[in-house]
């Protein structure tokens, strides 16, 4: 029997994978990565939203780039994939076994490198083995990786961020998404991902659960119903809709095995059964290692800084780099990584109500109950100023680890400052120009640019907008509010596209003035636009 | 270790509930009132429960239905999800024919 060896075999060509095998390749070591996809990136390729962060997390960047740009550099340092390699088998001594073709190939390393991600959890309830019901994840891949649409009606169940950035895709892919139901009291996502699918008019059941998929040999309807606090349904709250897809984003749980088998210490946290790991990504075992979300979901951000401080440490492990060398590198990308974990999301925080931002301002109980910030609700925020002439609103409410927009301004208008999870403020000392670079630079898409008075009576709202086709200039249609329901009529007056923008289109509208607080969507009158 | 007598008594008989019907296990078509009363039966731990109904071990290894079943085996027990003992990892860790299994290590790579 062969058995081929490697200095470092990495499982699982994702963001984590490939990144700890890029930083360690820089060190001169030749990685072999596995990964039993037909494609390598894991998951990125699904995400056609822009990431959150700073520059150095790639903010503003969507997933799949961030996906080519990791490809690119694996190809530039020389960091072999093998692909359609299904890895079976992981020992105590780092020897794997590979399912390749129709053939079991074992290899040896001196150091493996488990990256072998998350899958999607399910749930039960009557009907829910009917075809139409699909994990998120399925109906990423559908719609992002083949260009199929899921279904036409659609009802997603689960409020956090895989949930609302699925349910906002479905929309862009053209499918009406009935509603979003969870069974927590609060939104479980980011408040600016849930205002986006709000205010293109997607009703929030929040202490919902679903009941019944209903159909006979597919899925033709759902019910929902109010949960109590034990969790079970209350009577007569059941609400029935008629849809052909019912879309589940109930989390993710980490594909440990391999891990496990391998005889590492493991631990069954509320977050999945983990190995018991350092920061450094190091096991109980000496050599076998874990990144990212096998080791605890978290976003692909921080899988690829867990990547590279593995990829780091398995480069002092062999000997390529010096302890000094491995700890300088650590510091620097635990310096990136908890930058990512601030704020309200963070770790420490996941299931608690934080009721106050980091400013002292009341976090909106709307948002979090309903999806979208009340209009009462929405003064109190530092980014959201009344001025004359042109300015941004940056309907940015709660403390997130993000700030392009305080770079894309080029005038200084916008102030994060130092501590990346503060809420943007908007200067009145510095002057707007309406260039719409803060707008497009949103991963959020909660900035605005509004101007009162563009001609008596009637003010301008520019938008971020990502779908097609786009509206034209002169035509008219309906300005939604930010709960999605009709503000007013509205009139296209601009329609600005540049590749700086990547896709977010800025798409300005004419409404009288007292609406220009309020207008937050606009849908043409043949009805909802689509991506693609 | 448990006292599985004990622990019999502790959480009394099998009681038919409305969604016994319901499959848990889509692979290998297991009912949840099957898992229900494998627990009355004395099946406290997953690598039994595996065994015994074979949840968990068709196409996709438990992938879907694992945190499920180890909630209903909880909840029967009267514990938390973490208190139950999980089932061993060993390879295959995918589904893989038997005829290239059976060929590792046994042909010659020359």
């Amino acid at each position: 029997m062969k058995i081929e060896r490697y200095d470092m075999i990495v499982i699982g060509a994702g963001p984590a994978g490939l990144s700890a095998a890029i930083e360690a390749a820089k060190k001169g070591i030749k990685p072999i990565v596995f990964d039993e996809n037909e494609k390598p990136g894991g998951q990125l390729f699904k995400q056609i939203h822009k990431f959150f962060g700073s520059k150095e997390h790639k903010a503003k960047v969507r997933g799949f780039k961030i996906g080519e740009e990791l490809l690119a550099e694996a190809r530039e340092y020389g960091v072999e994939v093998v692909l359609n390699a299904t890895v079976v088998g992981l020992y105590p001594e780092k020897e794997i076994t590979v399912k390749i073709g129709n053939e079991i190939k074992h290899y040896k390393g001196d150091a493996v490198l488990v990256a072998t991600g998350a899958s999607e959890n399910m749930v039960n309830f009557k009907g829910w083995t009917l075809p139409g019901v699909i994990g998120a994840g399925a109906a990423q891949t559908m719609m992002n990786l083949h260009h199929i649409k899921p279904g036409k009606r659609v009802l997603m169940l689960g409020s956090g961020n895989v949930g609302l950035v699925v349910s906002f895709q479905l929309l862009q892919a053209g499918c009406e998404v009935v509603a979003l139901a969870d069974a927590a009291p609060r939104v479980g996502g980011y408040g600016v991902h849930a205002a986006k699918v709000a205010r293109c008019g997607v009703p929030f059941y929040l202490s919902h659960t679903i009941v019944e998929a209903e159909g006979e040999d597919c899925v033709t309807g759902v019910v929902i119903g109010q949960v109590g606090p034990d969790w079970k349904v209350i009577p007569g709250t059941e609400k029935h809709f008629d849809v052909d897809t019912i879309c589940l984003a109930v989390g993710l749980s980490p594909m440990s095995q391999l891990l496990k088998q391998a005889g590492c210490e493991m631990s069954d946290t509320k977050g999945g059964y983990v190995p018991v790991c350092q920061e450094d990504g190091a096991t109980s075992v000496s050599g076998i290692f874990a990144a990212g979300d096998v080791s605890g979901i978290e976003e692909a951000s921080s899988a690829m800084i867990e990547g590279r401080m593995s990829g780091a440490t398995i480069s002092c492990y062999l000997g390529y780099i010096t302890e000094e060398e491995k700890q300088a590198r650590i510091k620097e990308l635990e310096a990136q990584l908890d930058t990512l974990r601030q704020g309200m999301f963070a770790p420490k925080n996941r299931g608690k109500l934080v009721e106050k931002t980091e400013e002292g301002i009341a976090v909106s109980m709307s948002l979090l109950e309903n999806g979208y910030v009340a209009d009462t609700e929405i003064e109190r925020y530092p980014g959201v100023t009344k001025q004359e002439g042109i300015h941004p609103v940056i309907e940015c409410t709660q403390n997130i680890p993000c700030n392009p927009c305080q770079d894309a301004c080029p005038k200084g208008c916008i102030c994060i400052g130092k501590n990346i999870t503060s809420l943007p403020v908007v200067s009145k000392e510095h002057k707007c120009i309406g260039c719409g670079m803060c707008v497009a630079s949103c991963s959020g898409q909660a900035i605005f640019l509004v101007q009162e008075n563009v001609e008596p009576g009637f003010g301008e709202v520019t938008m971020p907008y990502e779908f097609l086709p786009l509206p034209k200039v002169g035509e008219k249609g309906i300005a939604l509010g930010r709960d999605g329901k009709e503000v007013c009529e509205a009139e296209v007056t601009k329609v600005r596209t540049a590749p700086v923008f990547d896709h977010t289109n800025l798409l300005t509208i004419k409404v009288p003035n007292d609406r220009i607080m309020k207008a937050r969507f606009y849908r043409g009158e043949n009805g909802q636009q689509s991506a693609k | 270790m448990m006292d599985i007598q004990e622990k019999l008594k502790e959480i009394g008989p099998y009681v038919e509930a409305e969604d016994d019907g319901m499959l848990v296990c889509r692979c290998e078509e297991v009912t949840k009132g099957e898992i229900r009363k494998a627990v009355h039966e004395g099946i406290f731990t997953i690598e039994e429960l595996r065994r015994y109904l074979r949840s968990g071990m068709g196409l996709c290894q438990g992938q879907t239905c694992g945190k499920l079943v180890k909630g209903i085996v909880a909840r029967e027990l009267g514990v938390a999800p973490s208190e139950v003992e999980p089932a061993s990892s060993r390879a295959p860790m995918r589904p893989i024919e038997m005829e290239i299994l059976a060929e590792d290590g046994g042909v010659a790579h020359e």
